[in-house]
């Protein structure tokens, strides 16, 4: 009784993962600790994946 | 004015943005709705004709009338992380925070409503038809026969979800997959399921539209032509920037108008003749991605069109659709 799309489903990514940055309610931004801006670290964002468009993610429903 | 985001603390895509307009100096208030009630408080009053709402979050307190634009990015569950969770106060905590937020004069990116209807992929299928795009053929069907026959009529394709979602019992990702020629669609009956004719394509496209304005980026395709979904796909290189054919942007710009959206990521596969067929338009999909690549300024877009007064926003609209 499984559908036929799911003939093709594979394990999703694991996104419990801990981020090297906080959310600073004060700036409404998340900083690294040493108080920088987290978005303007490109190889933060890169090393994170925290942007990048996956499917299987349960906060990016969209994409 | 204020710009009113709706997100939840973890989105650093949303950061970009945020950090654009703190740059330019405009008010931001940012708050995700499972935080109503809590850390996230409402208020809206309906006398004497009149309506006036305020919004509270993290010390800062902004009323409604005072709210320029509304991005929706990635909101949580209204009342997810309440004290006693329900179904029923989520439900309460959705209607009166949208149904507050809607009757302000603030613009919207992209409304609730129009974003709901966006995310249906047949819906969008039948606009990208009637807006000019090239459409791959598709079926959507729970008759396994009609599934043997398109499979006769195209040979080479592809199944995806309907939905664009993903179980979560337990997690699963169901990318964009090449079906095997001699695939058994029995199955087909116990669920709805999406074939589209394959497109041998020379390269991904992502066009990120702000408003009006287009940025589109290219990624050549992977050499592997069973991976066809370039999210799983090992990547041949990084995206780069891409002029958009005047055509495709004439279509870009009339389905948006007919959609209702301020937002949309579009997803093209392009064949060897250049041609940019169309797959999906995300009404909320990342960006982060590609300016990341491309350093096409996308949150600068995205923050200008947010913070930009409403003259200057109905100057800059397209004219209406016709009525069909």
């Amino acid at each position: 009784m499984r559908p036929f799309a799911l003939d093709y489903a594979r394990p999703a990514e694991e996104w419990e993962v801990s981020t090297p940055y906080s959310y600073d309610s004060a700036l409404q931004l998340n900083v690294l600790p040493d108080g920088r801006i987290a978005a303007h670290d490109y190889a933060v964002l890169r090393e994170w994946g925290a942007t990048t468009s996956t499917a299987g993610s349960k906060t990016h429903f969209d994409d | 004015m204020t710009v009113l985001i709706l997100t939840c603390e973890q989105d650093v895509t949303a950061d970009m943005v945020v950090a654009e307009l703190h740059g330019a100096g405009v008010p931001v208030v940012r708050l995700d709705p499972a935080d109503l009630p809590g850390a996230v408080a409402i208020s809206g009053e309906y006398v004497h004709g009149a309506f006036q709402g305020h919004l509270s979050v993290g010390g800062r307190l902004v009323s409604t009338s005072g709210l320029r634009s509304i991005w929706v990015r990635r909101p949580g569950v209204p009342a997810a992380r309440a004290a006693e969770p329900s179904a029923w106060l989520t439900e309460e905590a959705s209607q009166a925070l949208y149904g507050m937020l809607n009757g302000t004069g603030a613009r919207w990116m992209n409304r609730p409503d129009a974003a709901l209807r966006a995310r249906h992929k047949p819906w969008q299928l039948h606009l990208a038809q009637r807006t000019g795009f090239p459409v791959p053929a598709t079926l959507i069907t729970t008759f396994p026969q009609a599934a043997r026959d398109f499979a006769e009529r195209f040979p080479d394709l592809v199944v995806k979800p309907v939905s664009g979602t993903h179980p979560q019992d337990p997690p699963r990702a169901v990318p964009t997959s090449r079906i095997a020629p001699d695939a058994d669609f029995a199955a087909v009956a116990f669920g709805p399921t999406l074939f589209q004719r394959r497109i041998a394509k020379r390269a991904d496209i992502r066009l990120t539209a702000v408003g009006d304005r287009l940025l589109a980026a290219r990624k050549p395709a992977a050499a592997d032509a069973d991976e066809v979904d370039v999210r799983f796909a090992p990547s041949p290189g990084p995206w780069q920037p891409a002029d958009v054919p005047p055509r495709i942007a004439r279509s870009v710009h009339d389905f948006l108008r007919r959609a209702e959206l301020a937002y949309g990521a579009f997803d093209f596969a392009e064949d060897a003749d250049g041609i940019w067929w169309f797959l999906e338009c995300n009404q909320s999909g990342q960006f982060g991605f590609v300016e990341l690549d491309t350093g096409q300024p996308i949150a600068r877009a995205l923050a200008h069109w947010l913070a930009r007064d409403e003259a200057e926003s109905e100057q800059a609209a397209p004219s209406p659709a016709p009525a069909h």
